[in-house]
């Protein structure tokens, strides 16, 4: 394939602003699909993903386009919306040579399109502004526009109009895809070199590796080097996503398709990673990606003990598609044998939970979330915490740090108020606010990851009524007055009920934690006392009276089967609970310290 | 050999020395009860004695028994012809044997239907113990459960029945919806006067599909507290105890010697036949249960067949976990020694570690040969029973 006649681009949007939508018609208009198979949302294959409306897997397509005469192969790579997922996004791009702005006509700039759009910048794409949804009566396509550009600097006359839904202005954008997006700028006759931007473990193929060829050619019997791990193999299977898996005999230069070499593990190949020809192999590898980083960890345990291994063989199914996360077993005194998971983010760790539930049938408990902490030890040592388990005893600690964002919120202008107070409950420190359009504002704050993680995201959609969006990155650390909240139940600390909280809201998170635990925890035989400690200090305390009465009065012939299949009942139910020291814990009071500040 | 004597050689938990007959007529459905009961249906008595011969020819031959026991419904709605009829065919069949002490053949009867006529037909066919349904005598709390007689009936029943019944027993109930210490206080103080010996205490329950289940889903319906009825419990105890009735189970009380032998057969989990709608036996650790339909039950037992609609046999791991279960709610416990021969289950292997926990915290006392609910654990008798299994 002749580089001048290949466009390979991304398209990048806030959730929700019919990305899928827009591809679908792609692939309708090119012939790919049938009008009878276009049904919504065709490249969101997985349930979850379906379910929830985000595209966290990448999922490449390649389509055909006539133009001038010409028959162009477009590649498109999909990228997912949301903010957990922002690494996956740098991956495609570095894939692409142009990216489609997709931003909705009546919602307009939002979070997400401000931080996809400055990625693609970064990345140095061409990028193409294209509204969405101008068939929408609500549209307002002028003050959108006037949005983009006060925020992004687009060229207002750069913008085209288009519906995914009805069709309308697709060949506009399919057409400025061809002029405005340069081809790839491949060599074909030079050593092969390809991009591993993605992979996936299929279960009769083994590993599939998602390439994009920067030089040269990959062709079928190839033997070929994966250059970090200097393991070779021959290729067997090349193909393209046209959208169903397509065999092809060769990909060259500036082409986008999978390949399959029998490669077993996915632990073999790593993304970012450079693909090249094992007899004639190229002299440098591409510069690859970062790692990406798990700023989210917490502990996830079977609610059988006995499902440890299980557990862990479910973890490391999982983990084959998802680099992303992390797990390493850990021991609670509470609750046993299970693992410390590091996620990229909220979203992302509830998806694992989920799917780990479904796939595995497992039944499990998630302590709550907390980020990763840095300690300076008076001896001079730099402890990371991710467990607050693992925080030292006070005297130790010469410096407590906590990762601080930089987040932005994209709201309304009457929400400011609202919204600003909601930050400094958290300890944002404000930088600055922007108007995009007089009713429209851009705030920023810097603020602890770990306020953020809680349930910013929720607060931030109550007070803008859905309108509201945010994005965030990391800045660094910062030393803060932390202490470590404990919680004793019944005497007996619950190691996974511990958080790490600011001094300052300490006392308050305390009180509201032993309220809302002592409305999770069912009555006993004996009384139950739930105490908030700093250290040996406690600072609240909840009781939780016994029961008094309980007894069937009745219970002669006809009645014992029933009483006995009661009893079996509530037996059985206690048996699904944590039992910690003589308490039975159920699950949802691990998940209490998330709720505390929904008063 | 003579069948009934390999029969008799079995234990008490695989063989039965006690019967149960339903008898399900009443003159009207009460609100709080979910037995299988038919109202309004007087026609069908006769039939439904034909079905009731029906169903107790299938032992093939007179069963000795030991307690008999005729519950419903109301046993005592049948009149005249009808009620002989009913106790003839039950003796016949179920023949009363004496062991160690009198047999006991107990019938439960309603306030208002005890007349000299029904008091003289109990007693010529061996009647030695009738079960009164007082519930209350507070006229306010009577309508809450739709009670119909009148309180003043209660004395007079009690002194008809004792002129020719050995053994009266006063059912009551606690923790109606307005129902104050003082209304309980009265109830126990009216009871323990009369010439009785038996007394049991039930607190109300709000069985589903009742009527009152559904009037306390809609909120019209008030239930007391928790504490409210552990009082209204505790008082009971108290009282009852005072006056010389003991306590031999969560919900019953007795002078020394009249404990309902009957009833004791079900709290030691041994075996019991059962005849009549809705009916559950357990027999060779076979438990079965008749249907609780009139038209089916008439139907299939006049043709011959069987009334059983459910049956289950426990592995014996279970059956020893019921049995425990069960047995705890006798005052006097469970014995490790006949729990052993009953079950062939070490009682502490079964819950040795659940039992030292409910002994730490009260409920339960540890006296070596035997363990049982201290008062304390009587009251919250199903969670620590939950606990134990």
């Amino acid at each position: 394939m002749d580089t001048q006649r290949i466009r390979n681009f991304s398209i990048i949007a806030h959730i929700d602003h019919g990305k899928s939508t827009l591809s679908d018609q792609f692939l309708l208009k090119t012939g790919a699909i049938s009008p009878r198979e276009f049904r919504a949302q065709v490249l969101d294959a997985m349930d979850l993903e379906r379910e929830r409306g985000i595209t966290i897997r990448m999922h490449p397509v390649t389509i055909y386009y006539e133009h001038a005469g010409e028959r162009y192969e477009l590649n498109l790579i999909d990228t997912p919306g949301h903010v957990d997922f922002h690494y996956e996004v740098s991956r495609s791009l570095a894939a692409c040579e142009g990216a489609i702005l997709l931003v909705d006509a009546f919602q307009g700039v939002q979070a997400q399109t401000v931080a996809n759009a400055f990625a693609a910048m970064e990345h140095d794409l061409t990028i193409v502004p294209v509204l969405n949804k101008i068939d929408l009566p609500t549209a307002r396509p002028d003050d959108v526009i006037a949005e983009m550009q006060q925020a992004l600097g687009i060229d207002p006359s750069t913008v085209l109009r288009a519906s995914g839904k009805t069709g309308a202005g697709v060949d506009d954008v399919l057409r400025a895809i061809i002029q405005r997006i340069p081809p790839p700028s491949g060599d074909p006759e030079a050593p092969l070199k390809a991009l591993v931007y993605n992979s996936h473990f299929d279960t009769y193929k083994g590993v599939v590796v998602y390439v994009r060829i920067m030089d040269g050619r990959l062709t079928l019997g190839q033997r070929i080097r994966l250059m970090r791990g200097q393991t070779e193999h021959e290729v067997i299977e090349i193909g393209q996503f046209r959208p169903a898996p397509t065999s092809v005999r060769m990909l060259s230069a500036g082409q986008v398709g999978y390949f399959m070499a029998q490669i077993k593990t996915l632990g073999d190949v790593h993304i970012g990673d450079t693909v090249t020809d094992a007899a004639r192999p190229t002299a440098t590898a591409l510069p690859g990606y970062k790692e990406p980083k798990p700023m989210v960890f917490s502990g996830l345990y079977p609610v059988n003990n006995q499902d440890f291994e299980a557990l862990r063989e479910a973890l490391a199914k999982l983990r084959l598609n998802d680099a992303s996360f992390t797990y390493q077993p850990e021991n609670s005194e509470g609750l046993g044998f299970g693992f410390r998971c590091g996620f990229l983010g909220m979203l992302h760790r509830e998806i694992i939970q989920q799917r780990l539930e479904r796939d595995s049938g497992l039944e499990l408990v998630q302590t709550a979330p907390n980020v990763t902490y840095e300690i300076l030890t008076r001896k001079g040592e730099i402890l990371t915490i991710d467990n607050p388990q693992k925080v030292p005893d006070a005297g130790q600690i010469e410096e407590f740090r906590e990762p601080v964002v930089r987040i932005s919120f994209l709201i309304p202008a009457e929400n400011i108020g609202d919204m600003m107070k909601i930050c400094s409950d958290r300890r944002g420190t404000f930088i600055r606010t922007e108007y995009l359009s007089p009713t429209r504002a851009m705030l920023v704050y810097e603020m602890p990851l770990a306020e953020v993680i809680y349930d910013l995201y929720d607060k931030l959609k109550s007070v803008t009524h859905g309108y509201g969006t945010m994005d965030y990155e990391m800045i660094g650390y910062r030393p803060a007055d932390l202490v470590r909240l404990d919680i004793l139940v019944h005497g007996k600390r619950v190691d996974a009920l511990s958080t790490i909280v600011h001094r300052a809201f300490a006392e308050k998170r305390g009180r509201k934690l032993v309220k809302k635990l002592r409305g999770e925890i069912d009555r006993h035989l004996f009384e139950i006392a739930i105490q908030a400690a700093i250290g040996s200090r406690v600072i609240a305390r909840e009781t939780i009276a016994p029961i008094r009465k309980n007894v069937t009065a009745k219970c002669y012939g006809g009645d014992i089967t029933r009483k006995r299949k009661l009893w079996a009942k509530q037996a059985a139910g206690k048996k699904r609970m944590k039992q910690v020291g003589q308490v039975e814990i159920p699950q949802e009071a691990f998940l209490a310290v998330l709720e505390t500040d929904n008063d | 050999m003579d069948q009934s004597v390999t029969k008799l050689s079995e234990p008490p938990w695989v063989w039965p020395r006690a019967a149960y007959v339903h008898v399900p007529f009443c003159a009207h459905h009460c609100g709080y009860c979910d037995f299988a009961v038919v109202a309004g249906r007087d026609d069908q008595i006769g039939p439904y004695l034909d079905a009731l011969r029906a169903e107790l020819s299938t032992l093939g031959r007179p069963e000795p028994v030991r307690t008999l026991f005729i519950g419903g419904g109301t046993p005592s709605h049948l009149r005249g012809r009808h009620l002989q009829r009913l106790l003839r065919m039950v003796r016949e069949a179920l023949p009363l044997e004496a062991d160690d002490g009198q047999p006991e053949f107990s019938v439960e009867a309603n306030p208002d239907d005890i007349d000299d006529q029904t008091v003289s037909i109990l007693a010529d066919y061996g009647v030695s113990r009738v079960s009164l349904g007082v519930q209350s005598f507070q006229p306010h709390l009577l309508r809450v459960l739709e009670r119909r007689h009148d309180p003043a009936q209660v004395p007079r029943a009690v002194e008809r029945l004792r002129r020719h019944i050995r053994e009266v027993s006063l059912d009551l109930i606690f923790g109606v919806p307005g129902q104050t210490p003082a209304d309980w206080a009265d109830d126990l103080r009216r009871a323990i006067a009369l010439p009785i010996d038996h007394v049991s205490t039930y607190g109300l329950t709000y069985e589903k599909g009742t009527r009152l289940w559904k009037e306390r889903a809609r909120g019209r319906l008030i239930p007391l507290s928790e504490e409210a009825e552990l009082q209204l419990y505790e008082q009971a105890i108290d009282t009852l105890e005072a006056a010389g009735l003991e306590q031999y189970e969560i919900s019953n009380f007795a002078r020394p010697g009249h404990r309902s032998r009957h009833n004791q057969t079900y709290w030691a989990n041994e075996a019991y036949f059962g005849f009549g709608l809705g009916a559950a036996r357990y027999v060779r650790f076979r438990r079965e249960r008749n249907t609780r339909s009139l038209s089916l039950y008439l139907r299939t037992c006049l043709a011959g067949g069987s009334p059983t609609v459910e049956a289950e046999e426990l592995v014996p791991d279970e059956r020893a976990k019921e049995t425990l279960a069960v047995q705890l709610r006798r005052v006097q416990g469970i014995d490790r020694q006949r729990f052993r021969e009953q079950t062939g289950f070490d009682l502490d292997d079964l819950a040795g570690p659940a039992i030292a926990r409910a002994v730490e915290l009260g409920l339960l006392e540890d006296r070596g040969e035997v363990v049982r609910l201290t008062r304390r654990g009587r009251c919250v008798a199903d969670a620590v029973i939950t606990t134990l299994l």
